[in-house]
């Protein structure tokens, strides 16, 4: 992102800053602005909600009028109910016309039959959705966060160790300065630098900082680092990002429910959720987070139990396609609601909670600079952690909780800070060899990491040149560094492969660039990555010019960025060139979904009435 | 439906009574939120207290030449802990003994060998984090005092407050220099 955008770096501290003090904010007018912010954006949310819940509740009201019928017709073959019950039953569908007339044709309608009809088809699957949610909500709020932490593979801070007992210092500070009791703190050893909150609630908060943070940053940067999670924390944040999360899940939730009848998969996942919330006493936190992670994927468009139920490369038997014929408008239930909700999350409601947890950022960073009264240090960290922001290994769930968003690191060696320096000062000097034929930039640590895998496969591929750099390479670091250079293949080895000396090749196999982190990033890529900003078009990290532009109104010393109006022209003939055809796409999955939905509702109608006569029927001979 | 006088005004006092209510309980949080303010920042003091000690007996070894540094520390902490509640003596011996130890660790870095301990190591940073904890800890004082007073002030809650028996806090001033000179040193 740093390359990509000419942020600017910092000046020196007495360097003359660009903004004039009237252009200043004072961090507490800025947490009253985001707070305000938070508040529209909430309004917004709640307001896209109710939006998505009105053509969700026409699809699942008739499903849940439906096992009424079926539970009521099962009674009524046992112990009659009562007429009266039978009338009130025939009345529902006749109010749910007149609303359907109303919106379709257009067709007059007594306001009263019209509000009633409206209630009889969209309370109740309202009702249903808000209670999922709210379920989903406590269930997880009652969970602590051990098993997350546990997922992480964290550690505790060694206080014997200077660095870690720094780190754990800092917290402390920060604490004191926000008035709050001090989250534990965890380590986590991984290759990548970021730090992020986990928790419930302020009281079992936990924070999450990657080692290589605390050898990358210095004690301000680590400072505002800290200052922003505990002022995340104070602010409320994790309560926020509880709710937000929920509304993923309980659309999870609300998938596994509808297949449950149809596939194992979703009965598993119902299961283990009821199992969950039952299981007071001996609650494994670790299943919070499995339980968790499964919800939010089961929302994804992705292949699940109906599809598979109604697989037509299956082979065909007859008792199969009767199956099939009888089930099949529950395809179209299903298609609708899937399409409707992962529509809402990618362009409605993901989006919208996205700017609204830009808020919470925003407001984070200008409580971190009440605590630290140091707007520098928060503004250096989020610069140097943005150049190569660190993935956390088991913490997609929670992305947004980092303090920048992380991404998968592109490099794979040299992971601390003086391995990093003494490869790029190796780097180089192997450029300065005569025609070498990659520039030897050590400031830019992010494009050496692609530059040196580059230069091994042109060595491989047999450019001789590119052999003879990296044999430079080579030498400098095992001179400096064995143990780095044993993460590197040997030159020698790499042309002595190429001609087929199965030794070297062993040897090469052997010498992997950081077999941890590589397993690591392997094992995360069979699992579909389940953070809820993942379906989103608007991703919940804002985006660091916009927060150094906010932290240099509190007073960071920082170059304002300058515009780049040459992206802006072309970003804006795009966005012309290409508007129409979105909402052209738009419109026509909106209509897919009015149309999924209208066939769903008569398929569901005229099911429901062939079960109702079918029971009638069994239970006429008996009456 | 006519609703009589009486009714509006049992309903404008009930809703009166209510604000009045959250406005005692905003402000009994506040104010004990800067109770706990000021009692983090004697909890720091202390802990600086105590880690004194500790620094003394590590450093003696190495200083032999510069007792005079190590005794200003030693009795400035002295002074410190007799002065006990009296403020005025107190805040005086406590900005003392950040010269001090300030002084101390600046000595201390002409000793390489010192410096190389681990223990002095640890225990530098351990007072280095515990001088920016008091720093700490008197700004949050600050910044809750300033919310308390603040709410009480606004108006319409400014009417009511002393009739709820509330009244401002002071802010605590001063010791600013020595933190920055402290810190510099570091």
């Amino acid at each position: 992102m740093l390359n990509a955008h000419p942020t600017g770096e910092l000046t020196e501290p007495n360097a003359r800053p660009r903004f004039e003090p009237r252009d200043r904010e004072s961090f507490f007018a800025a947490q009253a602005r985001n707070r305000r912010a938070t508040w529209r954006m909430s309004v917004l949310c709640v307001l896209a909600a109710a939006l998505m819940g009105i053509p969700l509740s026409l699809i699942i009201t008739p499903l849940l009028y439906g096992v009424a019928l079926i539970i009521a017709d099962g009674v009524n073959l046992f112990s009659p109910l009562p007429p009266e019950f039978w009338r009130q039953v025939s009345e529902v569908p006749r109010f749910g016309r007149v609303a359907l007339d109303w919106l379709l044709q257009q067709k007059a309608a007594d306001p009263q039959a019209l509000a009633i009809g409206a209630a009889v088809m969209l309370l109740p699957g309202i009702l249903f959705s808000l209670a999922l949610w709210a379920g989903v909500n406590f269930i997880f709020r009652r969970s602590g966060t051990g098993g997350a932490v546990l997922a992480l593979r964290a550690r505790e801070p060694n206080p014997s160790e200077l660095k870690e007992l720094k780190l754990v210092d800092v917290v402390q500070e920060m604490a004191i300065a926000a008035g709050l009791p001090a989250p534990q703190v965890m380590l986590i050893d991984s290759p990548g630098a970021n730090a992020g909150i986990i928790g419930a609630s302020p009281e079992d908060a936990r924070l999450i900082v990657s080692r290589r943070l605390i050898e990358d940053l210095n004690r301000d940067e680590l400072e505002g680092a800290v200052a922003h999670l505990i002022g995340s924390i104070g602010n409320g944040d994790l309560h926020i990002s509880m709710r937000m999360t929920a509304v993923f899940e309980a659309c999870g939730l609300l998938t596994a429910v509808m297949n449950a009848p149809f596939g194992p998969q979703s009965r598993r996942i119902l299961w283990r959720m009821v199992r969950y919330s039952l299981l007071r006493r001996e609650r494994d936190p670790q299943e919070a987070v499995m339980v968790a992670d499964l919800l939010t994927r089961s929302a994804g468009l992705e292949v699940d139990d109906i599809d598979l139920f109604f697989d037509a490369t299956e082979k065909k038997s007859r008792l199969r396609s009767i199956r099939n014929f009888i089930f099949f408008p529950i395809f179209f239930t299903n298609t609708a609601v899937k399409l409707l909700l992962w529509f809402f999350s990618w362009a409605v409601l993901g989006p919208l909670m996205g700017l609204l947890w830009h808020t919470r950022q925003y407001l984070a960073d200008a409580s971190a600079v009440q605590l630290t009264r140091n707007p520098d240090g928060l503004a250096r960290a989020l610069q140097k952690l943005n150049e190569e922001p660190g993935e956390i290994p088991g913490g997609n769930w929670a992305s947004h909780l980092f303090l920048v968003r992380p991404r998968r690191s592109g490099s794979t060696f040299a992971t601390n800070a003086q391995q990093r320096q003494m490869l790029a000062q190796a780097w180089a000097a192997s450029a300065t060899s005569a025609s070498a034929p990659m520039p030897g930039n050590s400031a830019d640590f992010a494009a050496i990491s692609r530059q040196v895998p580059e230069i091994m496969r042109a060595a491989f591929a047999g450019d001789e040149r590119a052999a003879a750099q990296l044999r430079s390479l080579y030498q400098s670091v095992s001179a400096a560094d064995p143990e780095l250079a044993a993460q590197f293949p040997n030159p020698d080895d790499l042309i002595a492969a190429r001609k087929g000396d199965l030794e070297a090749m062993s040897r090469l196999r052997a010498a992997r660039p950081h077999p941890a982190a590589l397993g690591q990033a392997g094992k995360q890529k069979d699992q579909a990555p389940s953070s809820p900003e993942t379906p989103s078009l608007v991703g919940f990290h804002a985006s660091l010019k916009r927060r150094l532009k906010r932290l240099a109104l509190l007073g960071a010393h920082i170059d304002p960025v300058a515009r780049d109006r040459k992206a802006g022209i072309v970003i804006l003939a795009l966005s012309l060139l290409l508007g129409p055809f979105a909402l052209l796409g738009i419109l026509l999955l909106l209509l897919l979904i009015v149309v999924m939905t209208m066939a769903s509702l008569t398929f569901v109608v005229i099911w429901l009435a062939m079960i109702h006569q079918l029971f009638a029927l069994a239970g006429s001979p008996s009456a | 439906m006519l609703i009589s006088p009486v009714v509006i005004g049992i309903i404008v006092a009930t809703l009166v009574l209510i604000w009045l209510i959250a406005v005692f309980n905003g402000l009994v949080a506040l104010r004990n939120r800067v109770q706990n303010a000021w009692a983090q920042i004697d909890v720091q003091l202390k802990r600086r207290h105590d880690l004194i000690p500790n620094l003394v007996e590590t450093v003696r070894g190495y200083m032999q030449h510069e007792r005079s540094v190590f005794d200003a520390v030693t009795e400035a902490r002295a002074q410190a802990v007799v002065a006990g509640s009296n403020i005025p003596v107190r805040t005086a011996a406590e900005s003392a003994l950040s010269g001090a130890l300030g002084k101390l660790f600046a000595v201390a870095e002409s000793y390489p060998q010192l410096r190389a301990v681990e223990n002095f190591q640890i225990l530098q940073e351990e007072l280095t984090s515990t001088e920016n904890r008091i720093a700490y800890a008197r700004q949050c004082y600050n910044d809750e005092v300033m919310k308390y007073n603040t709410t009480q002030s606004t108006f319409p809650r400014n009417l009511f407050v002393r009739m709820l028996g509330f009244s401002t806090a002071s802010m605590f001033a001063g010791m600013d220099a020595d933190r920055a000179e402290v810190q510099a040193k570091l």
